[in-house]
């Protein structure tokens, strides 16, 4: 618990036209950007959002003892009765797994134990994935709220949903809290609660995995609402000239093929965001084509030309 | 699995979140690329053979994108040109000499040479700017104005057009219109159509009141150009475009540095002036005279076809006037994509128009002269045909090059009937040959 | 010639009136949002082109409006 109250401080600095507090959670570097001119109330914000990133992480995250998560995880094939508000998440959950038929699952988490997405070709093979993916699937477990029950040896892992979540979580808080226009950004999966009043947008850069016409980075203007990017800059396999993305059909337990380096899509909310964008990463070419299906404003890297 | 790719899952995405966050009534995202400069360069080089006509051109287009879809394009255009155009006379088998347009000088041409005019050494400048921006979900509307110059010539020009999405944005409608106004000024005045070219005057002679040259006002020319288009997606890889225009020029049209030769009537052969002047044309040539007005009517269609990564375009444009022009257009383009960022293009262009109705290669000295008439090739019987390779790449930095090669022929189609005497056996029309090569480069900022 | 100018006007009629039917839904057209299939893929060529021919030829424009005129016709 000490080293992670060393974590867990938060810095605030201003900037031009905004003050921005800093903190670290869920293993990102995370701001809240202000326009206020306050600096005191910026550190407030600052605290109201990182307490509620840290609450999420601990209540949430797989690697903390204790925790719910843990609690079934470590549960060896018995129920156990969740709170309120994870109960909502399974409930959110369970809709994500029928409208992306299954291969958005959070029983795959198990598959990490497998596949280490570290630029290497450890490729693991096809028996060891078939091993693990027995303990993959959510139609194996009893979800009726507010009791859940998995089989044993399969694990529940929040980790696609947890961060944009948390994101937007802290935005209401802060919706709350103040009449000011504020982004929380939790690396890279962002909100921007209100419109900015002495500038006509947030700026959002977003890196281009190769070298674009516009110098290596994208930059969006966002006025109001959530922006989530998937994507496999730095965590890929590379094996026999084939790159494997880091997204994983639940299905199948393997990459999606042809996945777009990168998805970036904007939402009402962060979490509406990123669930786009993974989903459409997880449609492998077809990725534009859905996206298209959403309506949604979206931009894909393919890493080279498209 | 295919069919569930396609429905639209935002409705449930929402609400499930909407549930999961219970934040309700929060203002839709409002997000775009940060609008930049997008700019498209070319240089140009035409150049025709056996001393004719050169062109080098520098082109330069740039649009800045606004926030919900708007634009706003510039464009500018450099031209050089050099080199010499035929001045509708007839090859002779004699030297021939002609008075400069200026009046002041001649300038002569070989024995079996076509007679070409090489006093233009002129640049060009021109420049257009376009706004477009959506009305409403289903309207666009775009209005621009273009100027261009050159020593003897100046345009103004406004266009402004409307369409609109219907069927699922498959079709679209538009309906467009353009009015410009063209002045001309040229070198030593306007000369009467259809009146004898004259002696060049000493330099010191400062009459200006030579009979044939008007000193007067420049001459303007109005013209109206309306566009009607319909463009259908048709399938997934396959969308057609066909649209209408429809053409009115008022005003002078008349090229007023081309003659016609006079010719024998049995000889078919240039009359010569008897006695020969010291310091003027040395043949009878008359001044060529266009009628005050055309209209002209075009039916265009296009289609693109996506086959697997490679696109066929192909185009078709029927032409009709009041002068009794017609021509067909037909232009193919191939592009076959490489290497995963590189094109090949092909391209091949068929082209055939008939004379006008005031076209001659010659007057007949002794009849009477006709109301109208030119002897400008451009508005003969020929066919055209153009061939290019263009060849696509992206640089390091992302950015698109390009050239492009092209050889284009236009040849003459004279029946023998058209001509008489010793015209039957020169080439009263040689072929125009030419080279277009052009280098092209993208980039935004 | 008239003829041939009433087959477009047919071909024309013939589009506009099978419209209502054809098209393809929205994710289709991820094929037509490419660059290469843009109806003009090079506005700058086009333009060139465009030039070019008006100066030796007797027939212009068609699918739109030209960048201006000029003294070379």
């Amino acid at each position: 618990m000490k080293n992670r109250d060393l974590q867990r401080g938060i810095i605030v600095d201003q900037q031009e036209g905004y003050w921005r507090g800093q903190f670290s959670a869920m293993a990102s570097p995370c701001e809240v950007l202000c326009e206020i001119d306050d600096p005191g109330e910026a550190e407030r914000l600052t605290r109201i959002v990182a307490t509620e990133a840290w609450r999420v992480e601990d209540k949430f995250s797989r690697y903390l003892r204790g925790n719910i998560v843990n609690r079934i995880n470590e549960a060896n094939g018995a129920p156990i009765e969740v709170d309120a508000e994870t109960a909502q998440l399974i409930d959110f959950s369970t809709t994500l797994y029928d409208l992306s038929n299954g291969r958005f699952d959070i029983t795959s988490g198990v598959l990490r134990r497998l596949w280490t997405f570290d630029g290497s070709s450890n490729i693991p093979s096809r028996p060891a994935v078939r091993g693990v993916m027995q303990y993959v699937g959510w139609k194996r477990a009893t979800w009726q709220a507010p009791i859940l029950q998995l089989k044993r040896g399969m694990e529940i892992d929040f980790g696609g949903i947890g961060k944009e979540y948390a994101v937007d979580r802290a935005a209401n808080l802060l919706r709350d809290a103040s009449a000011l226009a504020c982004l929380v950004n939790f690396g890279g999966d962002l909100v921007a609660v209100r419109k900015p009043c002495a500038r006509d947008d947030w700026k959002v850069g977003i890196e281009a995995t190769v070298p674009s016409r516009i110098a290596g980075k994208k930059i969006l203007n966002l006025q109001v609402g959530g922006l989530a990017t998937s994507g496999d800059a730095r965590r890929f396999l590379i094996s026999n000239d084939i790159r494997y993305g880091h997204i994983l059909d639940a299905l199948t337990g393997w990459p999606v093929p042809d996945a777009p380096r990168s998805i970036t899509v904007a939402a009402d909310t962060c979490t509406q965001a990123g669930i786009l964008s993974t989903l459409a990463m997880l449609e492998g070419a077809q990725a534009e084509q859905f996206l298209n299906a959403q309506a949604v404003r979206y931009w894909c890297d393919r890493g080279n030309d498209s | 699995m295919k069919a569930k790719n396609k429905k639209s899952i935002t409705g449930t995405l929402a609400a499930a979140t909407c549930t999961l966050l219970g934040s309700s009534a929060l203002e839709p995202v409002q997000a775009q690329e940060d609008p930049g400069w997008d700019f498209n360069t070319s240089l140009l080089y035409y150049g025709e053979d056996n001393d004719r006509v050169q062109d080098l051109s520098l082109k330069a287009l740039t649009r800045r994108t606004f926030v919900d879809d708007r634009f706003l394009t510039v464009g500018l255009t450099l031209d050089s040109l050099t080199g010499a155009s035929p001045n509708g006379a007839l090859p002779q088998s004699v030297p021939q000499t002609f008075t400069r347009p200026s009046g002041r000088k001649t300038y002569s041409t070989a024995a079996g040479q076509l007679p070409l005019d090489d006093t233009f050494h002129d640049s060009r400048v021109a420049v257009t700017a376009n706004w477009q921006q959506p009305l409403g979900r289903l309207y666009q509307f775009n209005v621009g104005a273009s100027a261009s110059k050159e020593f003897d010539y100046l345009h103004l020009g406004l266009n402004a057009k409307i369409s609109r999405d219907f069927n699922q944005r498959n079709t679209t409608l538009s309906a467009g219109f353009a009015v410009a106004q063209d002045e001309l000024d040229p070198i030593g005045g306007t000369p009467t159509g259809l009146t004898l070219m004259l002696d060049a005057a000493d330099d010191d002679d400062d009459d200006d009141d030579d009979e044939g040259r008007r000193k007067g006002p420049r001459e303007t020319k109005d013209i109206l150009d309306i566009v009607f288009g319909v463009t259908q997606v048709v399938s997934r890889n396959l969308l057609v475009q066909v649209s209408y225009s429809y053409s009115d020029t008022s005003g002078y049209q008349t090229d007023p540095y081309k003659i016609i030769s006079v010719v024998d009537g049995t000889t078919g052969d240039a009359v010569p002036v008897i006695p020969a002047p010291s310091n003027g044309p040395s043949h009878l040539y008359y001044f060529e005279h266009r009628p005050d007005s055309r209209a002209k009517h075009s039916l265009y269609t296009q289609g693109k076809y996506y086959m697997d990564g490679k696109v066929l375009d192909v185009s078709y444009r029927y032409m009709t006037d009041d002068w009794e022009i017609d021509s067909h257009t037909v232009d193919l383009r191939f592009r076959w994509p490489f290497g995963g960022s590189s094109y090949l293009e092909p391209h091949l262009r068929l082209y055939s128009q008939t004379a006008a109705d005031f076209y001659r290669l010659s007057l007949i000295n002794g009849d009477p002269l006709p109301e109208y008439a030119s002897a400008d090739h451009r508005l003969g019987d020929f066919d055209a045909l153009t061939v290019g390779l263009k060849y696509g790449w992206k640089t390091s930095g992302g950015n698109d090059m390009s050239v492009r090669l092209e050889l284009y022929t236009q040849s003459g189609d004279i029946s023998s009937s058209q001509l008489i005497g010793n015209q039957l056996g020169r080439d009263n029309y040689p072929d125009l040959n030419a080279i277009i090569f052009q280098f092209g480069y993208q980039f935004g900022k | 010639m008239r003829a041939f100018l009433f087959i477009q006007g047919l071909l024309v009629l013939g589009i506009i009136s099978g419209c209502s039917t054809m098209g393809v839904e929205p994710w289709d057209r991820d094929v037509l949002a490419k660059e290469e299939m843009q109806l003009t893929t090079d506005p700058v060529e086009a333009a060139t082109d465009d030039h070019i021919y008006f100066s030796k030829e007797a027939s212009s424009g068609g699918r739109g409006f030209g960048g201006g005129g000029c003294g070379c016709n």
